[in-house]
């Protein structure tokens, strides 16, 4: 099939790239990889008009020429600490550009077990799972982090076991001066029936110039729980996809808050099966963009049974030359009836160069559902503002206390309070910076 | 303490105001009254530095300072404090902290240390339990989801922290049915005294039956027509404001 498409010189540079890629030939993951670069030759890099791509411009990503790295970078356990949340340092897992570090890592009597995706492939049932997805997967840039993923990582919790505390995944880039590499880290959590794990993501860079290309999937089954919060905080001048892919079962809930600082391009994309009966989703997110950062959220939900509730609320603070979109679609099957939906977004746009696309969208196959799905998109309310001034306020704090106030329903929505912190230390700080 | 002298103004150049001038001791209590559309908030409006408010021509001083040229923040920590008809909410702002942070803004500008979060907790409880108000106020979001009469509490408790040298209270009786009036009305009192000077917007007699004005004028058409000491307010009331426009 591959041999009937024209590719473009930035697709032949990856299809290239992919020859060096090390990896015993026949194993079952080379299979894979396989599997998802003929995937991505069918669907090729994303042309201006590719409507999962509307609102974002993924030309100089596609033709930057990416090298993959080409030995395990080191890292200071020191960066690392700095890095971890108090609360999590007995328990943390560290990818270094993209490969799971376990010298780095902090695992010691976790109720996780962890195994190599080369090895965890070999079950049959997870073998099936993952060729299906890398065969049906609609994301050019997920298929091209399946086809670059040199080794990942399976995160199983058994049958009723409650993980105690809260498990840190921190993402390392190394950043290359000598020139753009790409990472394409791959995790895998597997919850078993009635269990439940807290778990919080941060992904950092040491400099720059680095293409971090994250897939992971989520497979609740029934009566899982899972807090999952997403601190994206890589520096501007790398990239930042993700796809995250969340399978939920019956009665199983997913609640996820992710937090973004955005970076040249920064892009995540949800596809979330509910699937069976009184499965839960709550989706939130809220970016801080300066600057001419960008973040992009890119959803689909899909309601394939009836009694299941999704939730998502995400909120922009957007200045500068910065870009947010979103562009989410929850789609309820034919016989997902008492399907409970709702999905907002609101944007504080605090400049006249700055960019908001919104594009909420329903696709209801049920006629007993009830569904709601909004935007909005607003500046500094004056009135408000001048009301905080007649109290003594400076205009430059009532601005302040406002734009905080703004993302303050999302990130309360945090279970932790160390990243609540962080976040309006860091995020919001950046704002203060500019003398928003 | 503040005297307005011969002030025109308006808004998207319409003039509103036609030429006030009014005096306002140390201690005294004025109520301006008028009818609908007379320039009484206008006025409110114009001495607490609304923006969207341009002054054409006249002066404005507070402890002989122009006011005029002040900011609006600068205005509150010089002591103006505008109670509005229509508090405006803020959702995410919780209103202790609020507090807190008008409260420190004139400290800081004083030169004196910011009172932490503890202390001016007993400070906010002392002066809620002054004013008869109940703890919810501390942790709800400011004003955010609170019905008329409890944004005109919340108003007054501002007032009680930030203790201001001239209180302005447009229209504060609007939308308030009888029992919040006389709770809203008992708060003003107490917070009265004789350093500092009151300013009250009303349209109807009723506010003053609680608050006693030293002085009563009667705007319209942005001009004061009339002015008196209370028993100007109840004359308003049995005959209307037809009496006073007509016989200007």
């Amino acid at each position: 099939m591959s041999d009937t498409l024209v590719e473009t010189s930035a697709e032949s540079a990856f299809l290239d790239l992919h020859k060096k890629l090390s990896s015993s030939e026949g194993s079952a993951l080379a299979k894979l990889r396989g599997v998802a670069l003929n995937q991505f030759e069918l669907l090729r890099f994303p042309h201006s008009k590719h409507e999962m791509f509307t609102y974002l411009n993924t030309k100089g990503l596609a033709e930057t020429a990416f090298s993959l790295a080409d030995a395990p970078a080191t890292v200071s356990q020191d960066f690392v600490a700095s890095h971890i949340y108090p609360g999590c340092e007995n328990q943390y897992l560290v990818f270094v550009d993209g490969v799971f570090n376990e010298n780095l890592s902090q695992v010691e009597g976790l109720s996780v077990s962890l195994m190599p995706l080369s090895k965890a492939i070999k079950d049959s049932k997870l073998n099936a799972y993952l060729s299906e997805t890398a065969k049906n997967e609609n994301d050019a840039f997920a298929a091209l982090s399946t086809a670059f993923c040199s080794e990942g990582l399976v995160c199983k919790v058994d049958d009723n076991t409650q993980v105690s505390g809260t498990l840190q995944v921190l993402f390392v880039s190394t950043g290359k001066e000598s020139g753009p590499v790409m990472h394409a880290p791959r995790l895998i959590w597997q919850l078993g029936k009635l269990s439940e794990v807290k778990v919080i993501e941060k992904f950092v860079g040491i400099e720059g110039g680095y293409f971090i290309n994250a897939v992971q999937d989520w497979l609740l089954a029934e009566g899982a729980g899972v807090t999952f919060t997403q601190v994206q905080a890589d520096p501007f001048d790398s990239w930042h996809f993700s796809k995250t892919r969340i399978h939920l079962n019956r009665n199983s809930r997913f609640a996820s808050t992710n937090a973004s600082s955005g970076t040249q391009l920064a892009r995540h994309h949800y596809d979330v099966r509910l699937k069976e009966e009184g499965a839960e989703l709550r989706l939130n997110g809220v970016s801080v963009l300066d600057g001419k950062e960008q973040v992009h959220n890119f959803i689909r939900i899909h309601h394939e049974a009836p009694q299941c509730t999704s939730h998502q609320h995400f909120k922009n603070i957007i200045n500068g030359q910065a870009r947010s979109s979103f562009d989410g679609t929850v789609i309820v099957n034919q016989g997902a009836q008492l399907t409970s939906s709702n999905q907002l977004i609101n944007n504080l746009m605090l400049s006249n160069d700055c960019h908001a696309d919104n594009k909420p969208n329903l696709m209801i196959f049920a006629d007993d559902v009830k569904c709601t799905h909004g935007a909005t998109i607003g500046q500094i309310d004056e009135n408000q503002w001048f009301y905080l001034q007649t109290r003594g306020l400076s205009a430059k704090i009532a601005k302040e206390l406002l734009t905080r106030s703004f993302a303050k329903s999302i990130i309360q929505t945090i279970e932790f309070p160390e990243v609540i912190n962080e976040l309006n230390g860091t995020l919001l700080k950046k704002l203060e910076a500019r003398n928003v | 303490m503040l005297e307005i002298k011969n002030l025109h103004a308006g808004f998207d150049g319409t003039e509103i105001l036609k030429g006030i001038s009014l005096s306002i001791n140390k201690g005294e209590t004025h109520a301006v009254m008028g009818p609908n559309g007379s320039g009484k908030s206008t006025l409110a409006k114009i001495l607490s530095g609304h923006p969207s408010y341009q002054v054409t021509s006249g002066e404005v001083l507070f402890d002989g300072k122009n006011l005029l040229e002040m900011e609006a923040e600068d205005r509150s920590i010089a002591g103006i404090f505008m109670g509005f008809q229509y508090p405006v909410e803020v959702p995410g702002v919780n209103n202790a902290e609020f507090l807190r942070m008008a409260y420190n803004a004139r400290k800081v500008k004083a030169g004196e240390e910011e009172v932490d979060p503890l202390d001016f907790d007993d400070l906010l409880s002392e002066k809620m339990k002054t004013l008869g108000m109940e703890n919810k106020y501390k942790e709800r979001n400011l004003n955010d989801g609170f019905s008329g009469g409890e944004k005109k509490k919340n108003e007054i408790l501002q007032m009680a922290i930030l203790e201001p040298k001239l209180s302005i209270l447009d229209e504060t009786d609007s939308g308030l049915d009888i029992d919040a009036l006389r709770v809203v009305s008992e708060g003003v009192n107490k917070l009265s005294n004789e350093n500092n000077s009151l300013i009250l917007i009303t349209h109807y007699q009723r506010l003053l039956d609680y608050i006693k004005p030293d002085f009563v004028h009667v705007l319209s058409k942005g001009k004061i027509v009339k002015s008196g000491d209370k028993s100007l307010a109840l004359e308003l009331e049995s005959q209307g404001y037809d009496w006073v426009t007509t016989e200007n």
